[in-house]
């Protein structure tokens, strides 16, 4: 006989629990694990070599694309640990992925780890890799619409970084709009304007990571 | 398109409570799901059909239950929709807001034969 049962039970139960494994390893060796979240193009991997380029901060990246090493290949050539993980047209990364890259990794000494999601602004939302914060990266030229049409990740966000910032006298870009928007969503959220190319706001980046990471291991 | 990683992680955990319950066949899954998730339920119910094919759960079917945003102030006690869709309060200004409903992602119930 046909009967309805109450079931009350997280779809992303199995997600949650390789989460949980990745925030146990990174808490036990004082990681703190930084997952950055933008659009293709927004100036992920080049916010990475410009944070390696204009400061001393010492870090690891695990790099997740559908296709490719290029990514994976630009980092290694500044000397930074990093590992590839190609999803094969999955949009996103899982925490089962993000847990068997650090299994591949020599984290010694290493005190910040990124992951590099896959461009998308939708997916790598939904999905917990255990990390300490999220980062929304948006830049110039996505325009300044953003936040309210992708709120989620701007609410989750510990951080919300406007790239390729030296475009802005060239294009229609409303900061305001950015601004009041993002403040609805995320009243206390730190808020970094990033020009990669030449440095700018690299510093106040590498504060708040540093910020971050002090934090994490005076716990 | 995440819907079809959901779709597969609901698939293991039906699966996995039929055997536990010993249950004979399932008819109908149906899922809540917060309107903040991004999911899109067409895709998700079609991800739902063709990734049960082949398995014990062929012939049955995914229902979604959109939740529409709620949002709260703790200092006023007011609450709001996604027409407002802010966690500052648009009536008092507070940031004092909770978010009581648009985030739910979970299987909600089953109707099942045993």
């Amino acid at each position: 006989m046909a009967k309805v049962v109450d079931v009350k039970k997280s779809v992303m139960e199995a997600d949650e629990v390789l989460a949980e494994k990745v925030r146990s390893f990174c808490r036990d060796r004082r990681i703190v694990l930084v997952n950055l979240i933008g659009s293709p193009g927004s100036g992920k991997t080049t916010l990475l070599e410009a944070t390696k380029k204009y400061s001393d901060i010492k870090f690891a990246v695990i790099e997740g694309d559908v296709e490719t090493a290029r990514d994976a290949e630009r980092i290694n050539a500044l000397g930074v640990p990093v590992v590839q993980v190609n999803t094969h047209g999955g949009c996103h990364l899982e925490a089962n992925l993000v847990n068997g890259a650090i299994g591949e990794m020599d984290l010694e000494g290493i005190s910040l780890l990124f992951v590099e999601n896959v461009g998308n602004l939708v997916c790598p939302v939904e999905f917990d890799l255990g990390e300490d914060y999220k980062v929304a990266v948006n830049s110039v030229p996505e325009g300044a619409d953003k936040p309210m049409k992708y709120p989620h990740l701007f609410h989750k966000a510990g951080a919300v970084l406007l790239t390729k910032t030296d475009l802005l006298p060239y294009l229609s870009f409303d900061i305001d709009v950015f601004e009041k928007d993002l403040e609805k969503l995320n009243p206390d959220v730190p808020f970094l304007k990033i020009n990669s190319m030449n440095g700018d706001g690299i510093k106040e980046w590498v504060e708040l990571l540093e910020g971050w990471v002090r934090e994490k291991s005076s716990r | 398109m995440h819907e079809m990683s959901l779709v597969e992680s609901v698939i293991e955990s039906i699966l996995d409570l039929k055997e536990k319950n010993d249950w004979k066949k399932i008819n109908r899954v149906t899922l809540k799901i917060g309107k903040m998730r991004q999911v899109i339920p067409d895709i998700m119910e079609f991800a739902y059909t063709a990734a049960s094919q082949g398995t014990e759960l062929e012939g049955s079917n995914m229902v979604i239950i959109q939740v529409e945003m709620e949002f709260f102030c703790k200092s006023c006690n007011r609450r709001w929709g996604e027409e407002d869709m802010a966690f500052i309060c648009p009536f008092c200004g507070s940031s004092e807001v909770e978010m009581l409903h648009g985030m739910e992602l979970e299987i909600d119930s089953m109707e099942v034969e045993n």
